[in-house]
């Protein structure tokens, strides 16, 4: 397991001052691929989230931190239009507004985790489900289920799942999106944690599908 | 605090720009003086007034406090009773209070020393704890009473005036006569017959700046002492208001202090922003997104806490040098519009300590004014104390909430202000005379923007 360590703060701290961590893996080559910036906040969140000491209720809370920070920042890659408004007191803010709808898919059942924290983002937010299970027999991941918008090919889907292995399942969850006439440029595909591997897989695959990822980690690979 | 004042290690501001050694009897002023003159920041407590007023007992000084108090009706006129430093008895003595054999008329029963010491913490504009004293049990209660922050003192007791260093600390002193009452005497004889049979410990009237016969009656010496009260209040909020104009030096020249964080405006965050600032946004979605847009600013803000290693084993055995929160976090709201910004708190850190601070500026002159207070006990140990405002304006209730937390033991780089907008204005001012804490902020706006945020917020 390879680490990467830096020092993690605030610009105007001096690198002296600044606790070292290990940040997350860069990934070469994979122009899709959004890493959330690594603060010390965020470090110390998903060191209390992967801390197998960590209880039940602490774990559910911080990762629904992460995930909402994963929303705001998925959010950012939507399509926007100038939108110039006047505030209670007269003056012009030379605002945005973002332009064209979205929905949420999340990959049973991991996947679910992450809805309350894009519910908190975006009310009333539509949410599909897609259930893919590892096949017995073939050992290749399986779709069982699907539940999605009508509408779906209108809009832009957050897809949803926090644990990005091997991809296997993420790219079937896109093959099944893109039956439905969503265009693999309108999917953002939300997860808490990547391993490099899973990174390079799903990219290679779709390449236009952009993945928001809170972290990178080599040690993900070694065991499931 | 004055800057002559002596300097503790929690008075940060004396030291600010390493010039506070730099003594008023250099005739010349120096670049370095004026640095510091201006960067200083100097609350309307600074340097309280204490007003001494005596009396032996029945004489009425406690209703002629009270009365000055209620007249001038103001938070910032506090009376404080000599009868709190009551020593602590002895069980002999204790046994002769019980059997009222105990002299509590003499100035030995007093705890001057402990008296002298909270005046000059008060004169120092800091936190004083007064013992409260039981005459049931006749001995001082372990809990205390704290004074911060008033801007004339009223120290009123027996002995108020028999001390010689806490004459020197006087700005005024009065002497209430006791009324006898006896209807066929003139003034002159009451004052006379007074001073004939004056306790040996009464002598004090030779330091008294007025004596005041009849107390509460004599409208004239009333009418002289809310007048001098009146007086000092006037030259402490000018002096205030002075001091927030010299900070306002190098505002438009100077670049922003590096510690001040601006959230980026990514397109996500503009979008949120338009909706907040759009007039027309319904109340629903201005909460909402009001609300959205704070939790990110806490979390931007806890960029700003102190960190430490932390290296945690994950449940498929793998170690991970990460990070944890060096200690307590915890907030203070700056009322009422920094309970706009509670939600968002609560949603980052849900057990989060909160203290308030009401400061209202004073519709006349604009001047900001303390009005309430209550902060965490523990709040001088905390890691990082965030303090919260939806807008800051020209910066001078920031940094009298700053000053309050600095005079109740927080390390000046500890404090993060957290604001949705700033004023270019109110941001140097702040950094300018507290350039060690770190400031987040959502939005640079023209100064001088009237508070619409929390009263979209509450609706009213």
């Amino acid at each position: 397991m390879s680490d990467t360590k830096s020092s993690v703060g605030p610009d105007y701290q001096h690198e002296s001052q600044k606790p070292t961590a290990t940040v997350s893996t860069p990934v070469e080559g994979v122009g899709s691929l959004i890493v959330l910036p690594q603060t010390p906040q965020l470090i110390a969140l998903l060191s209390i989230i992967r801390n197998k000491d960590t209880n039940r209720g602490d774990f559910i809370f911080y990762a629904n931190r992460i995930i909402r920070l994963l929303v705001e920042e998925g959010l950012n890659h939507l399509p926007t239009v100038e939108h110039t408004v006047t505030t209670p007191v007269g003056r012009t803010y030379d605002g945005l507004a973002f332009q064209g709808k979205i929905c949420g898919v999340s990959i049973m059942r991991a996947g679910e985790a992450m809805e309350q924290g894009l519910r908190e983002c975006c009310r009333s937010v539509r949410i599909g489900k897609i259930l893919i299970q590892r096949d017995e027999e073939t050992a290749q991941p399986k779709l069982f289920y699907d539940k999605l918008p009508d509408d779906i090919a209108n809009r832009w889907v957050l897809l949803l799942d926090p644990m990005l292995a091997t991809g296997g399942s993420a790219i079937m969850a896109v093959d099944v999106l893109k039956s439905r006439g969503v265009p693999e440029e309108r999917i953002l595909f939300l997860n808490v944690l990547a391993s490099p591997q899973g990174v390079r897989n799903f990219a290679s695959k779709y390449p236009k599908v952009r993945i928001v990822t809170a972290f990178v980690d080599e040690g993900l690979n070694e065991k499931k | 605090m004055s800057p002559t004042s002596t300097g503790t290690s929690s008075d940060a501001s004396s030291l600010v720009n390493g010039v506070n050694n730099i003594k008023l009897s250099d005739r010349s002023k120096t670049d370095a003086d004026i640095l510091s003159e201006k960067a200083h920041y100097a609350p309307p407590w600074a340097d309280v007034s204490i007003i001494g007023i005596a009396g032996s007992s029945g004489s009425g000084k406690s209703t002629l406090s009270q009365a000055i108090v209620n007249k001038l009706n103001l938070p910032w006129v506090v009376i404080l009773s000599i009868d709190s430093f009551y020593k602590n008895l002895t069980p002999e003595q204790s046994k002769a209070a019980f059997l009222n054999e105990y002299d509590f008329d003499s100035p030995d029963a007093l705890d001057f020393d402990a008296l002298v010491e909270r005046l000059r913490d008060l004169k120092a504009g800091k936190r004083a704890e007064i013992p409260v004293y039981s005459f049931e049990k006749h001995a001082r209660l372990d809990r205390t009473t704290s004074i911060y922050s008033p801007h004339v003192l009223i120290l009123e007791g027996i002995f108020a005036l028999y001390d010689p260093r806490v004459l020197e600390l006087l700005d005024m002193k009065s002497q209430v006569l006791r009324d006898q009452r006896d209807r066929g005497r003139d003034l002159e004889g009451i004052i006379k017959q007074w001073f004939k049979f004056v306790k040996p410990n009464f002598e004090k009237r030779k330091v008294a700046d007025i004596i005041v016969p009849r107390g509460v009656e004599n409208h004239v010496a009333m009418a002289m002492v809310t007048q001098f009260i009146q007086q000092k209040l006037l030259e402490k909020s000018k002096h205030h208001r002075a001091a927030l104009t010299r900070l306002e030096i190098g505002a438009h020249s100077e670049p922003m202090s590096k510690k001040v964080n601006v959230v980026k405006q990514s397109p996500q965050i503009r979008v949120m922003n338009t909706i907040v600032q759009n007039i027309d946004t319904s109340s629903e979605d201005f909460i909402f997104y009001f609300d959205r847009l704070t939790a990110l600013l806490i979390e931007q803000a806890l960029n700003q806490v102190p960190f430490v290693p932390a290296t945690i084993t994950t449940p498929q055995g793998c170690t991970y040098a990460g990070l944890r929160a060096k200690g307590e976090v915890s907030a203070v709201l700056v009322l009422r519009g920094g309970a706009a910004l509670e939600t968002g708190l609560h949603r980052v850190i849900p057990d989060c300590k909160t203290g308030r601070i009401l400061i209202q500026s004073n519709i006349r002159t604009g001047e900001p004014e303390l009005h309430y207070l209550s902060l965490p006990p523990d709040i001088d140990k905390h890691e990082a104390v965030l303090l919260l405002d939806a807008q800051m304006s020209s910066g001078g209730s920031a940094l009298m909430a700053v000053r309050v937390l600095l005079d109740h033991g927080v390390r000046q780089d500890r404090i993060v202000l957290v604001t949705f907008t700033a004023g270019k204005m109110g941001l140097h001012r702040l950094t300018k005379a507290f350039p060690e804490i770190s400031v987040v902020v959502a939005n640079v706006v023209p100064d001088l923007e009237e508070r619409w945020v929390e009263k979209r917020y509450f609706r009213c």
